[in-house]
């Protein structure tokens, strides 16, 4: 199988020169393409911090992390946002859509700074509106879609750039159950059906659930890393 | 995208943004309608040099402004004004005589400058006739008649009618007088002249001052402005002994004054947009730290800092920019409607005409105020627009997300 993330001996220490907080500590991850995995762990274990460690948000203070065999370890700010647009999709706990754009151009947005022409961006925006179950709501701004709409927006920017993977943090915390649901569904069926590698960070026992990987963090440590289903690619 | 993400950021809070783009269409208002007053005043005070006080330009002796002495004459009065009159773009002409001395009346004496004049063709030139406020302009069978500025008048307590006795040195250095009866009182803007010019015929100044048939000066009037470079070069050919000078030339203190008047203008409208540009600052360092987990979502999904800092300063010159058309679509709207001139006189007559500025204001808008004020503005966008978008691009995504 395809290795899509590859984090060495990965460490995060917070005030290091002070009071230490090893937030990450000595982490090793691989994740294949294709798997649906769930970062569990009580709260301040780590997983949001080793989301952004994942995504390139934060470095590491020791070991390295490979995205489809590329070190973004020491990579310049810029190269690591080029990096980003190109190859990681972010779902974050608070939907974080635009709010002054519509739910066609938040998801557009993405593949205009990827310098994708109108054609392209009408198509795939159309597809992946489609995908969620938003066809109806392409024009219509975030404050006038529901918590699980906006979410729904949210995978399918995250989806725009066609990432190598999706990191999603707490993706379900402030859904009721039925959109939960609904999100889990639709992420499942892209996982499934476009063998897209979604990694979560969450509290949720209903993506705990669905998920086929769970590894769970209890400060900063990985102490189990559980295959609860065979993975079907 | 990043102008209509822009667009659409600064009317997140309508009132902050309404509040910042009203400010900057007064300020605007404001400083353009100064800068119409100052343009209109300088003008006005060109006009007045060049229509009524020097002409656009002066034939001398290149020796008689140094002393004004009597003896270095331009020449003979037919044969200068004949030459003149040829030149293509010359409207009119006349030739004075001047010299400076003394002139009392029974109880009081003052210096004067003494300017002998043909009536015709100097009210032609100047217009002086259009001046007299008090008896007639030369009237014919008057022996010896004389004009007295207004404050000369108040001076010397002198009024239409009354004698007066000018004495000065002739040509041969003998100190003359001549008896002379006030014809009539005038009243130019100019209230420094009025205290010190008295016009009188030129054959009587010339007369006494033993140099008959000749002039000392001659003050050139042309079809336009634009021609006074070109028909100077013309007539310093015909004229190679004399001196031609032009208003610029003749009368400095003018062309600085409506200068330094245009620009003190113009350093105003500066001073109102830097006091506006700390209020844009202010408005969009709070829309920057408002939306800092926003920014650092953008930075996350992949949008480089120069885009970032491109986002910014749209936002920054639309706030700026979309105030400023209003601000000059209302002082273009002022200006007309006070196209009769706004009279000041109750407040400011005496210091402006001391200066040689009319009491009455007429403001003009030109299109070069126009664009220096805009300049003006797209610099203040941009000096706004530095602090908020450093602030934003310093911003760490990770940090940014997590507020």
């Amino acid at each position: 199988m395809e290795i899509v993330i590859d984090a060495h001996n990965v460490s995060k220490v917070y005030n290091p020169e002070t009071i230490p907080v090893h937030a990450v500590n000595n982490v090793h991850l691989h994740v294949e393409r294709g798997e649906f995995t769930a970062l569990v762990g009580p709260s301040g274990s780590g997983k949001t911090t080793l989301l952004n460690l994942l995504g390139g948000l934060d470095r590491p203070n020791e070991g390295k992390i490979v995205i489809n065999g590329t070190d973004i370890t020491d990579m310049k700010e810029n190269q690591l946002i080029d990096f980003r647009l190109n190859n990681i999709g972010f779902v974050f706990q608070s939907f974080n859509l635009i709010p002054v754009l519509t739910a066609k151009e938040n998801i557009e947005f993405i593949m205009l700074l990827q310098g994708a022409s109108k054609k392209q961006r009408d198509e795939r925006v159309q597809t992946l509106l489609k995908e969620i179950g938003l066809s109806d709501k392409t024009n219509t701004m975030p404050s006038q879609l529901s918590g699980g709409q906006q979410q729904r927006v949210a995978v399918a920017r995250a989806l725009a750039s066609k990432p190598q993977f999706i990191l999603a943090d707490e993706p379900t915390a402030n859904l009721d159950s039925k959109s939960a649901s609904d999100l889990l569904d639709i992420m499942a069926k892209l996982n499934k059906e476009e063998n897209m590698t979604f990694i979560f960070s969450t509290h949720d026992s209903r993506v705990i659930e669905r998920a086929r990987r769970v590894v769970t963090l209890v400060d900063g440590r990985i102490t189990s890393d559980t295959a609860t289903f065979q993975i079907s690619h | 995208m990043l102008l209509t993400l822009a667009w659409r950021n600064i009317w997140r809070n309508k009132v902050r943004s309404l509040v910042i783009i009203c400010s900057v269409a007064v300020g605007l208002w404001a400083g353009a309608f100064i800068v119409a007053v100052y343009d209109g005043m300088a003008k006005d005070r060109i006009r007045t040099v060049i229509q009524e006080e020097v002409s656009h330009l002066q034939i001398h002796h290149p020796a008689f402004k140094e002393d004004f002495e009597p003896k270095f004459v331009a020449g003979d009065v037919d044969s200068l004004t004949a030459k003149i009159v040829a030149v293509p773009g010359v409207k009119s002409i006349t030739a004075r005589s001047i010299t400076r001395g003394m002139m009392a009346n029974a109880s009081n004496s003052s210096g004067v400058t003494v300017i002998g004049i043909e009536p015709a063709s100097e009210n032609k030139t100047t217009g002086l006739q259009g001046r007299i406020i008090a008896g007639d302009f030369f009237p014919e069978g008057k022996r010896n008649p004389i004009l007295v500025g207004n404050k000369l008048a108040e001076k010397l307590n002198i009024k239409s009618g009354n004698k007066v006795v000018l004495t000065f040195t002739n040509t041969h250095n003998n100190l003359t007088s001549g008896a002379f009866k006030v014809v009539g009182i005038y009243q130019s803007i100019n209230s420094k002249l009025d205290g010190t010019n008295v016009y009188v015929l030129r054959q009587n100044l010339n007369a006494l001052l033993t140099t008959p048939g000749k002039a000392h000066e001659c003050a050139i009037l042309l079809n336009n402005d634009d021609l006074v470079d070109s028909v100077k070069l013309q007539l310093q050919a015909i004229f190679p002994d004399l001196k031609v000078e032009t208003w610029r030339q003749v009368s400095p203190e003018s062309d600085l004054i409506a200068t330094y008047t245009t620009q003190s203008a113009i350093i105003m409208v500066v001073i109102i947009m830097i006091a506006l540009a700390f209020g844009i600052v202010n408005t969009m360092l709070m829309a920057v730290l408002e939306r800092t987990r926003e920014i650092g979502m953008l930075m996350a999904l992949g949008l480089k800092k120069g885009k970032l800092l491109t986002m910014i300063i749209f936002e920054t010159f639309l706030l700026t920019l979309v105030g400023a058309p209003f601000g000059l679509l209302v002082a273009w709207a002022t200006v007309a409607l006070t196209q009769d001139g706004i009279d000041i006189s109750a407040f400011a007559d005496k210091g402006l005409s001391e200066y040689g500025f009319s009491a009455i204001l007429y403001p003009i808008l030109s299109w070069d105020s126009v664009y220096q004020i805009i300049v003006i503005v797209v610099c203040a966008a941009l000096f706004s627009a530095i602090f908020p978008a450093i602030k934003a691009i310093r911003l760490k995504p990770v940090e940014a997300i997590r507020q």
